[in-house]
């Protein structure tokens, strides 16, 4: 008899759960008594968890790959004729089959923190905190998303994936990336609880997470940006970000993690803000637990909502645990965390890294606001209420230009205090180049405000990474009389951690560049053209040459050819379409014309038929809009940079070293 | 100590700042969601405000000037019906007695919309006999 996949994909479900708790509850009892074998038995567990998780996932391939209409998911979200790519990514394409990635993800890293994470106290403890976590994931994979339902009567074919999901490759990108974030998130959550459990709140619980950390705040930014990209191409309407409540909850606890990053270093180097820093990543995976809550319960209407059922009160329950447990804990163990140093005076690295995480956490509260209002509202008054995007707008922008401004300054500073001296001589470069930066946009014709005052920040920022490396290169220069290539070739090779953060930095400002021009200067325009006519767009001239209809396996496009002239010079030719997958509604599909400078969007507004003779254009031109993407890569490659170099500690800290040891020696 | 009492106070006046920023920024962008029927019972407590005014196009009301890209239509929920008025293409799927939403604002008794979005809820059916139940509409069109 031939095994149906949905019975093993439903045991290998209610298995991995089982192996989940098994390991949660062994794992806590070894930890407590002290008992090595069960400890790893824990360890192993965490790593049979893996193994049967990735059997679950192999299983859903196969069904989806094999057309297995009897296997409840793939009947609903599946279908013959998508191509074999759509066919893998539908897997997370839905409710179910997400939280079977993000399972399957979360518990790849528990087995990795099992297998590699050196022996220390936090780790059993960390582990049971990870399979806590993993065993909700899959008590709701299994009880209340079970994508294995087998079917009695299987369909002989099913709708597809939503439209909008198949009708761009990013859908294979930008899901994966954005659970990698939040998972990766989990360990130093992880640890954080397990330093306040085991009464060790030094910095031994962030030291041993940094790559962790860094890793999944790396595919957290990659995955807002890469969505922002996403939803670029396939939205239609010419913009990147909506301020859509499904955006903001994946905003949240990227602001937060960013503010954790930041502020961790404050506790390696001056012993200060523990409790801050325990906070913030509670509050960082709390977010991200109370995300996930708001876009698969249908209590935010958004774009991309996942739609309603059992599975959002569950993970409202689980952000309630999740967030009265961590601060209760975090209470009960106040008097371990409290900070026994004090800032010793704000114009110090300490002081701006106090400051810039100040600056997140509202820009954090801000849009958490913003994206719960309408709820408060509804449950205060019955009105139904949105915010609209100028309200976050309002609140967000001067916010964004402060952290620009703590950026470059900050980096400069020296820990303690800043002597008087050279701290006059950087803030006159500094400042001159935000002046002379403002002054020139102002002069070449940018007369809004906020992007005058971004082009001036983006000057002062590359003027402050000029004097952070001239400051490190000169003096190396001198002493060692070698060539400044050959010298900065050695510095950027031997301080990985401290010039990836530059290209990191230099990304942002790259991101800031792009998102105030795109915004600011964004020309927005629906276009009436006959077939065969011509109509001027800015400095561009549209032709509509002809219409077209193609069929692919599983798809129907129907659209224009457009020229788009520039000076009688042929710049490119768009096929602008609407997109219809089997029974699906069309999808609206926009070409764009990408360049240094701006992008010309072409999204068609109205159907095409063989008899129609005229088609409507919504033609969108966005100057810098292409720098996101390209800033969003020079972000990730300088977290990638910063993670290639070796986990320990630059040397400068062996001073610190000893007094580390003795804090860790008194709180232990 | 005097160091802490200068923080304090200085923490305060920026979350002052910060809250009333955020109050102000608030109730100028608060897009209320209303039927025509809630509008007309409720008009000047909406004047002026953007909104989101939500109900069915009204059969045999929709004139689309494809030269000049204007459409224009009356949007009901069966109490209380007004004109509309969009520049652009009616988008996709749109049709006489289908759920719209219409971002914008009223002038002179006519809504002028500059974001039209089409529902296509299966979930509300038009009733034959004209009676329209308008909360289970208003459902059907968040």
């Amino acid at each position: 008899m031939q095994l149906e996949l949905g019975v093993v994909g439903g045991a290998a479900a209610f298995l991995a759960l089982a192996v989940a708790l098994y390991g949660a509850v062994v794992g806590s009892v070894g930890a407590v008594r002290r008992d090595a074998r069960l400890l790893t038995s824990a360890r192993l567990a965490a790593v049979a968890g893996f193994v049967v998780a990735t059997v679950a996932v192999v299983v859903m391939e196969a069904a989806l790959l094999t057309d297995d209409f009897s296997v409840s998911y793939v009947a609903q979200h599946s279908r013959i004729a998508s191509p074999v790519w759509v066919k893998v990514v539908t897997m997370w394409a839905a409710l179910e089959g997400s939280i079977l990635l993000w399972a399957w993800l979360l518990s790849g890293y528990t087995a990795l923190v099992a297998a590699i994470a050196p022996l220390s106290p936090l780790r059993p403890w960390a582990l049971v905190v990870m399979q806590g976590v993993q065993t909700f994931f899959f008590f709701v994979l299994a009880f209340l998303a079970n994508p294995f339902t087998v079917l009695p009567n299987p369909p002989l074919d099913g709708p597809g994936p939503n439209e909008l999901l198949q009708n761009h490759w990013m859908m294979a990108v930008h899901p994966v990336l954005m659970y990698l974030g939040f998972v990766g998130l989990t360990v130093p959550f992880a640890y954080a609880l397990a330093a306040l459990i085991t009464r060790r709140p030094g910095t031994e619980w962030m030291t041993s997470t940094r790559r962790w950390t860094l890793t999944g705040w790396g595919f957290l930014s990659a995955a807002i940006v890469a969505g922002g990209w996403w939803s670029y191409e396939v939205l239609g309407w010419g913009g990147y970000w909506a301020w859509d409540p499904v955006e903001n909850v994946s905003l949240m606890p990227w602001l937060t993690a960013t503010a954790f990053i930041h502020s961790v270093q404050v506790q390696e180097r001056r012993r200060m803000l523990k409790p801050w820093n325990a906070l913030l990543i509670i509050i960082t995976f709390s977010l991200s637990i109370l995300g996930t809550f708001l876009t698969r319960s249908g209590v935010v209407s958004s774009v991309h909502a996942f739609g309603s059922g059992p599975v959002g009160p569950a993970f409202l329950a689980f952000f309630l645990i999740v967030a009265l447990g961590s601060f209760t804990l975090l209470a009960v163990r106040w008097d371990d965390v409290r900070d026994r140093s004090e800032l010793d005076s704000v114009v110090s690295r300490e002081g701006a890294f106090l400051g810039v995480n100040i600056l997140f956490l509202a820009l954090a509260f801000a849009v958490l606001l913003g994206t719960l209002f309408p709820l408060i509202v509804e449950a205060l008054s019955g009105d139904r209420v949105t915010v609209g995007g100028p309200f976050f707008d309002q609140v967000t922008l001067p916010l964004w230009l402060l952290v620009l401004l703590l950026m470059g300054i900050g980096p400069l500073l020296p820990w303690r205090k800043a002597d008087t001296q050279s701290l006059r001589r950087n803030l006159a470069w500094l400042l001159g180049g935000l002046a002379v930066g403002t002054v020139v946009a102002f002069a070449l014709g940018v007369r809004k405000i906020y992007p005058a005052l971004t082009v001036g920040l983006a000057v002062y920022n590359v003027v402050s990474l000029g004097l952070l490396l001239s400051g490190a290169l000169v003096p190396r220069m001198r002493l060692a009389n070698r060539p400044a290539v050959a010298v900065l070739r050695s510095y950027a090779f031997e301080n990985r951690r401290r010039v990836g953060s530059m290209i990191v930095h230099f990304g942002v400002v790259v991101i800031a560049l792009g998102v105030a021009f795109s915004s600011g200067y964004r020309v927005d325009e629906q276009i009436r053209l006959d077939f065969g006519a011509s109509a001027p767009f800015e400095e561009y001239t549209l032709t509509a040459v002809d219409r077209f209809m193609e069929r692919t396996p599983g798809r129907i496009s129907a659209g224009a050819v457009v020229e788009v002239t520039k000076d009688g010079r042929l710049i490119a030719t768009l096929r602008p379409r609407l997109n219809v997958f089997g029974e699906g509604r069309p999808v609206p599909t926009p070409a764009v014309v990408y360049t240094p400078w701006h992008d010309v969007y072409l999204n068609l507004n109205s159907t095409v038929t063989p008899t129609t003779t005229f088609v409507v254009l919504r033609v969108v031109k966005s100057p810098l809009v292409t720098w996101i993407w390209i800033g969003g890569f020079i972000l990730a490659l300088g977290t990638a940079y910063s993670l290639s170099g070796s986990g320990r500690t630059v040397p400068v800290r062996a001073s610190v070293g000893s007094e580390a040891a003795r804090e860790e020696g008194a709180s232990a | 100590m005097r160091k802490k009492v200068i923080y304090a106070v200085l923490g305060v006046a920026v979350l002052a700042a910060a809250g009333l920023m955020i109050g102000r920024a608030l109730q100028t962008s608060l897009v209320y969601f209303v039927m025509p029927s809630e509008y007309a019972r409720d008009a000047a407590s909406f004047d002026g405000r953007r909104i989101r005014l939500a109900g069915l196009v009204e059969p045999g009301s929709v004139a689309f000037d494809d030269a000049g890209l204007e459409l224009s239509f009356n949007v009901t929920d069966a109490i209380q019906t007004y004109p509309v008025r969009y520049s652009g293409a009616p988008p996709d799927m749109f049709q006489e007695n289908g759920g719209v939403v219409i971002e914008g604002r009223f002038h002179d008794g006519v809504f002028v919309g500059d974001n039209l979005l089409v529902k296509h809820s299966n979930d509300y059916h038009p009733p034959e006999d004209g009676h329209v139940d308008v909360e289970a509409l208003k459902e059907s069109l968040r």
